[in-house]
């Protein structure tokens, strides 16, 4: 039996089958991602290139409204960017900015959770008490005081083109206790079981059960929580934003442009704040709909906190 | 009891509505509010507008930019060097003591204590009390703008800072860190309110000076409560809400909103205030070719950004004086011609243009950062790749100074309402010793602009020295010294009612003394 | 026990140290608070005078230890915008944070119960679906377009609830607060229900599950075999049982809210502890930042502590002197 056939006779795959809101929100939120990274090839104009913009085009209201322009579908922004290609590109940046940071806290907690959970002792106590510390402070606080010091670290010049990185390593850097903690709380859970015992009793060295034999059973945890990360580094990308510490105004992410419109919510211009409103409550959406389902199948007993 | 309890409680309603009925509140809501009651400490429009409503000046500029006599009833030139004060008999300070000529004194020299004001006072000399009603005050050279400056002059209450306080230090210390007794204490000043409460960053409120000398000021309002409202969309709201009944500043894209609802009405006022940027030729090669610098302006359309980004309440802007000021020149129009500005690039041998990197605050001017991220996009039309970082105004400053940018924006409103005050610290050769040119970040220098500009310090005949400044900024804008985009408006919403019309002005200090509510 | 409350301590104390090295180190990035103290144009030497006079110019050592020796005297430090004690500016913004927070904490309670119970005995039902579908949104809309757009509607369309600030405050003991009043309460409603809106779904899906966990074991299988009315079974047996992950994940979560108090406050124009803290990184006001990091770092090692307790309690398993 081929991997496909198993992943296909399993009862994974049959609940997926069987639950509507799961194949929706999964198909709308690959269909996002990919018309997101697609972005250069769909969108009608590229907002990157600020040649092809005009000033006196901004604010145009959707092509179907009376002083709309056929060249804009969803109208345009202040800066006369048409709305429809600046979304696009702004949810692929969100989505590098959600995808890369969940990556980055779940390598950076996954190699402290596991040698915490697994070697005990000191070790653990000094890098739980490093957790403890972390989460002393909100994440936001953290994400505040980490990006006013890289903005300033790096410089005017090459701050345009690092803001991407900067961000992914800022908001990892603030949510990876939460999966030490996870995954710290499985290891402890299957240290002691029957097969690391065996595994130990054949002699195989220490790094070799940690990442051969323990880890692939604490990834069940690790796979439901990301889900919900991947929501929660969005909007703090959208947070961020909001305190002048987001992405450039010249590369928006979905989070900066809410930002935008949070200014335009009381001026005639309606389309700058809702459209890209509605894109991103339908990508966290998804994202959060498809976890919970995730969550109800795999039942971990996930560690709270 | 249930009974007694209603009749109090309608008796209280009857006593509040009464209340009402004839005392006019406004409840004003600024982006900040007075960052000290020591009006010596800091010299910034906030604490200005808040002085012309506790304090009195000696004169001030009426809405047409003439000279209205307020502490001082009149004035003459005795010579050269000399300017005679006669001051306004009867007036009294909130604390009870009478205004003479030793507050001017006190005043004056209390200038000098102040790091802020210190460097805009250095041109006075001593001040002589010529009797309790007489002042001269006087000049160390011939100086054309000292009645300009005599707006400035918000006489303080010598008696009352005066002394030691209750902590044994003095009480006319100037001082910008920690406790100082002018700055903590509600100041006793003569202007039409009084300062009952204040909370620094939450609340302040001032009600009228019952004995306020200036009976014919048509004013009625009884009490102010200020509150600052940092936020520009939650300003917004408080107004349509109804919770306030003034706000200032309103941002550009909300003006439709409050023009078309019916309950609050929407002011604008032309300021002096030019936006521009500079650049930087020591920093950037390209910078130094006079036109590359002429094509940067030809390609900045001044037109789009007053009509689009400001909704219209900027004036765009050619040269830096605003009309009205002696330097002002009708021919030093906006010059936007993109095909010119290409043709330049070529002829400058840059037809596939350059990178470059600019810095602009995105909390100081009216839609700065959208006024800079057009800028670029502008740019980007003749080839020059533009990368762009805004900061709050904490961090901008530092950096502005340090230069680490090609291009750097800075918005300027002369001290003096005089164009002098531009060149000097705009466009003259930067230079540590003297100050001079001190925000210049672009290093424009012209060896004639800076003696033309000194020159025009002492000059006093008004013919030639008009002349002068024109002459310096046709210079200016024949160099291309900086890309200048518009002078921006003041705003102001106001609750129908609230006859905010006649007491703004192009300096932006609403005179509230004189404001009628009906 | 004993062991227990000095290992916190004892992080309180090195959570002091770390953060306050952290905050010093980073405060030359944030701006210089010289800037907001004078006016634009006073000139450099004047600046560097200044500079000097507040000790920014001395070594960052020098300076870092300075700031211990007199933190040890619980002088933190004086704000250089508000010109008061830092410790006196954060204490006096307090309340309005906290307050802000129970009101929260309380709408969440009153919201989340009736409806995290009601969908875990109808898991199916059509009403705890929209609910749940419903509540998600709230996490999916950054709290501050929910604050702005709450304002719009009840604010400027409707003219039912006031669109900023606190309102009339009562001052007991120091303490300021909105709780007392008509127009204090009513000042409350919009910020806390947006602040309210990121968590409910959260705690909705928490209680549903505990419960659906609780309903399935042995001893409410017991219950119901004896034949016990169902509410008795449903309200005492089973909902007991699910107080307790609660209390821990609010404990957790606080945090949460706590920084996002940093948004709502901002947009109200909230007179509170967050507003202020970003208010002080506008301004680079470096000593107030450093404060506020220092006191809420010990708030939270407090917080966690005061969690553990109470989990002791409810739960004698959990052996608190034990690492954890």
């Amino acid at each position: 039996m081929n991997t496909w056939q198993r992943f296909n006779n399993s009862y994974f795959f049959y609940s997926f089958k069987r639950d509507p809101v799961a194949i929706a929100s999964f198909t709308i939120f690959i269909f996002l991602v990919g018309i997101s990274f697609l972005a250069p090839v769909v969108a009608p104009f590229n907002p990157y290139d600020t040649s092809t913009i005009d000033i006196m085009d901004s604010e145009l209201p959707p092509n179907w409204m009376e002083e709309g322009d056929d060249r804009f579908i969803l109208g345009t922004d202040i800066q006369g960017r048409d709305l429809l290609s600046t979304m696009l590109y702004g949810l692929r940046t969100s989505v590098i900015i959600g995808i890369g940071a969940v990556l980055f806290q779940a390598f950076l907690g996954i190699i402290v959770g596991l040698t915490a959970g697994y070697l005990g002792g000191k070790i653990d106590a000094f890098l739980m008490r490093i957790a403890d510390i972390q989460f002393s402070i909100p994440y936001l606080i953290v994400a505040i005081i980490a990006s006013a010091v890289f903005q300033i670290a790096f410089g005017v010049d090459r701050f345009e083109a690092l803001a991407l990185p900067l961000l992914v390593i800022i908001i990892g850097i603030s949510e990876w206790p939460k999966y030490a903690r996870t995954v710290r709380a499985s290891v402890l859970g299957e240290r002691n079981k029957e097969y690391v015992e065996a595994a130990r009793v054949i002699g195989l060295n220490r790094r070799l059960i940690m990442y051969r034999h323990i880890l692939p059973n604490t990834m069940t945890p690790v796979l439901v929580i990301s889900t919900i990360q991947v929501a929660q580094a969005v909007m703090s990308e959208a947070a961020l934003s909001f305190l002048g510490l987001g992405m450039p105004i010249t590369k928006p992410s979905l989070g900066s442009l809410i930002n935008a419109g949070f200014e335009y919510v009381f001026s005639g211009s309606w389309w700058i704040t809702l459209f890209p409103g509605i894109l991103l409550v339908l990508f966290t959406l998804v994202i959060i709909l498809f976890g919970d389902w995730l969550r109800d199948v795999m039942n971990p007993k996930l560690y709270k906190g | 009891m249930k009974k007694i309890f209603i009749l109090g409680i309608a008796a209280l309603m009857l006593f509040s509505f009464g209340m009402t009925a004839n005392a006019k509140t406004l409840k004003l809501a600024l982006d900040a509010d007075p960052k000290t009651m020591d009006i010596q400490e800091q010299l910034s429009g906030g604490m200005l507008q808040f002085s012309h409503w506790v304090f009195d000046p000696l004169v001030r500029w009426a809405q047409d930019m003439s000279f209205e006599p307020r502490l001082a009833t009149k004035w003459e030139r005795i010579d050269d060097l000399t300017m005679r004060f006669h001051l306004r008999k009867g007036v009294k300070f909130h604390s009870g003591n009478p205004f003479t000529a030793k507050d001017i004194v006190f005043t004056m020299n209390r200038f000098r204590k102040s790091a802020d004001f210190k460097g805009l006072f250095e041109p006075f000399g001593e001040t002589k009390i010529v009797d309790d009603y007489t002042v001269d005050i006087t000049t160390k050279k011939p100086y054309a703008l000292l009645l300009n400056m005599a707006t400035y002059i918000f006489p303080l209450d010598s008696k009352f800072y005066t002394g030691t306080d209750d902590q044994g230090k003095p009480k006319d210390a100037v001082l910008k860190v920690g406790y100082s007794f002018a700055k903590m204490t509600l100041p006793s000043g003569t202007g039409a309110f009084k300062c009952t409460f204040r909370e620094h960053g939450v609340k302040m409120v001032m009600e009228r000076n019952a004995d306020y000398w200036d009976k014919k000021s048509p004013g009625n309002v009884s009490k102010i409560i200020l509150t600052p409202i940092k936020e520009e969309a939650t300003r917004v709201a408080a107004l349509l809400a109804g919770d306030v009944d003034f706000i200032t500043p309103v941002p550009p894209q909300d003006f439709q909103r409050i023009q078309k609802d019916k309950k609050v009405d929407l002011m604008t006022y032309t300021g002096g205030r030019i936006i521009t940027v500079q650049m930087n030729q020591k920093r950037l090669e390209p910078l130094r070719n006079k036109k590359v610098r002429q094509a940067i302006v030809y390609a900045v359309n001044n037109f789009g950004i007053s009509k689009k980004i400001m909704k219209g309440t900027a004036t765009p802007a050619g040269q830096m004086s605003p009309k009205g000021y002696y330097g002002y020149k009708e021919t030093l129009a906006p010059r936007y011609n993109l095909r010119k500005a290409k043709k330049l690039m070529k002829e400058a041998g840059y037809a596939d243009g350059f990178t470059a990197t600019m810095i602009a605050p995105n909390n100081r001017y009216v839609n700065d950062e959208k006024i800079a991220e057009a800028f670029c996009a502008m740019l980007s039309k003749i080839k020059i790749n533009v990368s762009l970082k805004t900061m709050p105004k904490a961090q901008y400053w530092d950096e502005f100074d340090r230069q680490p940018a090609d291009f750097q924006m800075i918005g300027w409103h002369s001290d003096t309402e005089d164009s002098g005050n531009f060149y000097e610290f705009l466009s003259m050769t930067p230079n540590k010793e003297t100050g001079y040119g001190q925000y210049n970040s672009g290093n424009y220098s012209n060896k004639a602009v800076d003696v033309l500009t000194l020159a025009c310090q002492t000059e006093t005949n008004l013919v030639t020295r008009t002349q002068m400044l024109q002459e310096i900024e046709q210079m200016i804008y024949d160099d291309a010294g900086y890309v200048p985009f518009h002078w921006q408006n003041h705003s102001y919403g106001v609750k129908k009612g609230v006859k905010a019309g006649p007491i703004i002005n192009t300096l932006n200090f609403p005179y509230l003394g004189d404001l009628v509510i009906e | 026990m004993f062991a227990f409350i000095i290992r916190r301590i004892i992080q309180a104390v090195i959570v002091m140290l770390v953060i306050s090295f952290i905050g010093f180190s980073v405060q030359h990035s944030i701006g210089d608070p010289v800037r907001d103290m004078v006016g634009e144009r006073v000139s450099e030497a004047e600046r560097e005078a200044l500079r000097d006079k507040l000790g920014l110019n001395d070594p960052f050592l020098t300076q870092y230890f300075r700031f211990v020796k007199n933190a040890c005297y619980g002088d933190l430090g004086i704000s250089y915008f508000h010109n008061k004690p830092t410790m006196h500016v954060i204490l006096r913004k307090a309340p309005a944070t906290i307050e802000l927070i129970f009101a929260t904490t309380i709408i969440i309670l009153l919201i989340t119960f009736p409806v995290g119970v009601y969908s875990a005995i109808n898991p199916n039902s059509w009403f705890s679906r929209v609910v749940m579908g419903v509540s998600t949104i709230g996490v999916a809309v950054p709290v501050f377009l929910t604050a702005i757009i709450l304002i719009y509607i009840f604010g400027v369309e409707l003219q039912w609830l006031p669109a900023f600030g606190r309102g009339d405050t009562v001052n007991i003991w120091g303490w300021e607060t909105g709780f007392l009043t008509k127009d204090g309460l009513l000042h409350l409603i919009l910020p806390s229900i947006s602040l309210a809106s990121i968590m409910l779904p959260l705690y909705i899906r928490l209680i549903r599950s505990e419960m659906m966990e609780v309903l399935e074991t042995e001893y409410i299988k017991f219950a119901w075999a004896k034949g016990l009315n169902r509410y008795r079974v449903w309200l005492l047996h089973a909902f007991k049982n699910t107080l307790l992950p609660v209390i821990t994940v609010i404990g957790v979560e606080i945090g949460i809210l706590f920084a996002f108090t940093l948004l709502t406050e901002t947009v109200f124009q909230w007179q509170g502890m967050g507003f202020m803290f970003l208010e002080a990184v506008e301004r680079a006001d470096t000593a107030l930042i450093v404060a506020y990091l220092v006191i809420v770092g010990v708030m939270f090692v407090v917080i966690n502590t005061l969690v553990d307790v109470i989990y002791g309690f409810v739960n004698p398993m959990v052996r608190i002197t034990g690492s954890k």
